[in-house]
This record gives C-alpha cells, structure tokens and sequence, in this order.
C-alpha cells in the first residue's frame, strides 16, 4: 500500500473532519481522490502540518486531522513535544510514514534507516501513540475520533511510491475562505 | 510590570485573543500576566517557525493570534512566514522583544539586530517601534490593522523600554 492508496481508503473519514494536508503530493493525491471544502492544502511551509493543526484544534471544537509525513516530521520535531503537552481531545496527528521524501524524488529519510517517530512522540510526551499498518489506518483512525477524552498521534507505515499528478489548481484565498466557510467563521461567500 | 501590563491591555484591546511565546527576559513579565488571564489562550513552544503554523490554525479557527518572541525568532521563520502567513494572507501580530539595542550587555545580540529591521522590509511586514511608553498607545490598532489588510505585522520593543519593567 502506498500513500495514494491509504488516502483512498480513509476518504471518507476525512471527509467528516477538518483536514490540514501536508504541502506536495499529499494534497495532491487527497485533492484527486476527494476534494472537500474541510480539507486545508498547504501549498507551501513544509512542516508545518502538525502544528497548523494544532492551533486549529486548539481554536474550536471540530475534530481536526493533521495529514503530515515522516519527512515534514523529522523537520519539525519540537512540535510533538508541543503536542504532546498541549494537544486537545479533537486533535488527530496522522503520520503517513514511507520512509521517503516522496514530493521530491522518493529519497530516504532516517525513519528507513535508525529513527522511530513512535518513540520520539512518547518521549516528546504524547500519550496514545499508535503504529499501524496502512491496512489498520482507518479503523484506528476512527477510535481516535470516537474518543473524546485523548489525542492521539497515528503512525501509519506503508510503502513509498506516488502517483502521477498535476499540481493543485486552487489558490490559497480560496482554500483559505471556504475552509474557513465550512467551520462558519466567513460569510461573506 | 507596568509597560507589560500596558502592552498586553493594548494588544487585547485591538482583539488578540491567542498568544504563544518562546520566552525573553524582557517578555517575563508578560509571560506572568498571560499566565494568569482567564480570558486568553497562552502558550510557550519551543520554536518560532512552529509557533507560526500554530497561530495559522488558530487564525483558521477565528481566532486572533499574537507570537511573542526575540528578534532572533523572525530569522527562524522566514520560510514560514512567507508561505503560509503571506500566502494565505493570516493575520498575526509578533511581539518582539527587540534584543541587540542600545542598553543590551550581550555583545553577540548586535548580529540579529543590525539586520532585523531590513528583514521585515524585505518581507512587506508593517512595522510598529516601540521605544517609549507612549508609543504603546498605538498597539491596539496597529493589531487591528492586521485583520484590515490581512497580514503579519510586528512591533518591537526596544531593550531600554523592557529592561526596568520591574
């Protein structure tokens, strides 16, 4: 499985959530497969995804999930301690680990070679931190969602590989305008 | 306290209601009084270009965030800034505590200093400098003036004005 296949798979459960998608292929391959107003496409700060998120979360009670990848991970480490201390309930961290860069040519990262991004997250103070299999994504993706006492940070290990696709066509002000629409913060759409 | 007191009413009264810091000595004291404010979200993290992509989601979430941090923090978030902040066009107030400035003992501060001011021209971010009291009576609506034309804006703070805030 790779993260092509993993974002079909879960579609429909992003679909009922906020959805920050990391810049790159991510967002592309999400916007190809299903684009919703409630999905936030980076189009540029790689690693910012978890953060982003973050402070989304923070700011209202919608449940939101990070899209992010082990590459924008290890460039932004110091937010899961962040997360880790200060993540509300509604805070989904989904951690699409291919062991590559995939936006720029399929190079490793260190999560192939040394790094286990589930032990940094436990010692940067997340709590349930959950690897997985791209197969078990959904359905453990759907227990964070279901309770409402806990974040959590979702590490799901596929393979590398990435479709064929053209960027994405929004511009940021429309991303920006309707996704704040859909959370009911603009009216004057 | 009381020019911390004065900043943090200001910025309260031009509508910021969410604040994150990577702390300063100079910001100590405003640190204490976010703390303790019920009305406010406060936050530390541990990185600026991070604190960033936070107040990003909560401008998303409607609400008004402000990013407390040395000038130093503005040379780690430039990337950040210019393509997330401007990109989107977010509002986010940055609280500078403007580190290297005439009263400043640490010689290796000079560095950031000398070139803070050129690095928020060359970003387009509107400039509020603070090196008197009365300058903080502009706050509030130079904040307000963020959510008007939809940018970052800074305003810093110079050593002299922090650094007897006691």
């Amino acid at each position: 499985m790779n993260r092509f296949d993993l974002l079909n798979k879960v579609q429909n459960i992003l679909k009922d959530n906020l959805v920050i998608c990391n810049i790159g292929l991510p967002s592309q391959e999400l916007y190809k497969i299903s684009d919703q107003p409630n999905f936030f496409y980076m189009l540029g700060s790689m690693g910012l995804s978890s953060s982003i998120g973050l402070g989304l979360a923070l700011s209202q009670n919608k449940h939101v999930i990070s899209i992010d990848g082990d590459g924008s991970v290890l460039m932004n480490m110091n937010t899961l301690a962040t997360i880790g201390n200060r993540a509300p309930s509604n805070y989904t961290l989904l951690i699409i680990d291919n062991g590559s860069y995939g936006s720029t040519g399929d190079q490793r990262t260190f999560t192939d070679e040394k790094t286990s991004l589930k032990d940094v997250a436990l010692g940067a103070g997340c709590k349930n931190v959950i690897e997985c299999s791209g197969e078990e994504t959904a359905n453990e993706l759907n227990k964070a969602i279901d309770d409402k006492d806990n974040s959590y940070v979702i590490i799901s290990k596929i393979n590398s590989g990435n479709v064929k696709i053209d960027p994405i066509p929004l511009n940021p002000i429309t991303i920006r305008d309707r996704f704040r629409k859909f959370i009911g913060k603009v009216k004057y759409l | 306290m009381k020019i911390s007191k004065k900043i943090i009413d200001n910025l309260k009264k031009g509508g910021v209601d969410f604040y994150l810091s990577v702390p300063c000595k100079l910001l100590a004291n405003m640190i204490d009084i976010l703390e303790n404010d019920k009305d406010v979200y406060y936050s530390a993290v541990p990185r600026e270009e991070e604190g960033m992509g936070i107040c990003a989601g909560a401008y998303l979430g409607n609400k008004f965030p402000c990013i407390m941090m040395q000038n130093t923090g503005i040379g780690n978030s430039v990337n950040a800034i210019v393509s997330l902040l401007q990109l989107y066009q977010m509002p986010v107030v940055f609280l500078i505590s403007y580190r290297g400035t005439p009263g400043e003992p640490v010689g290796a501060q000079g560095g950031m200093a000398k070139i803070t001011e050129d690095i928020l021209q060359t970003l387009r971010i509107p400039m509020l400098h603070c090196s008197s009291e009365k300058e903080l009576d502009k706050i509030s609506t130079f904040s307000k003036h963020a959510k008007v034309v939809e940018s970052p804006v800074a305003i810093l703070c110079d050593f002299n004005l922090m650094k007897d805030d006691k």
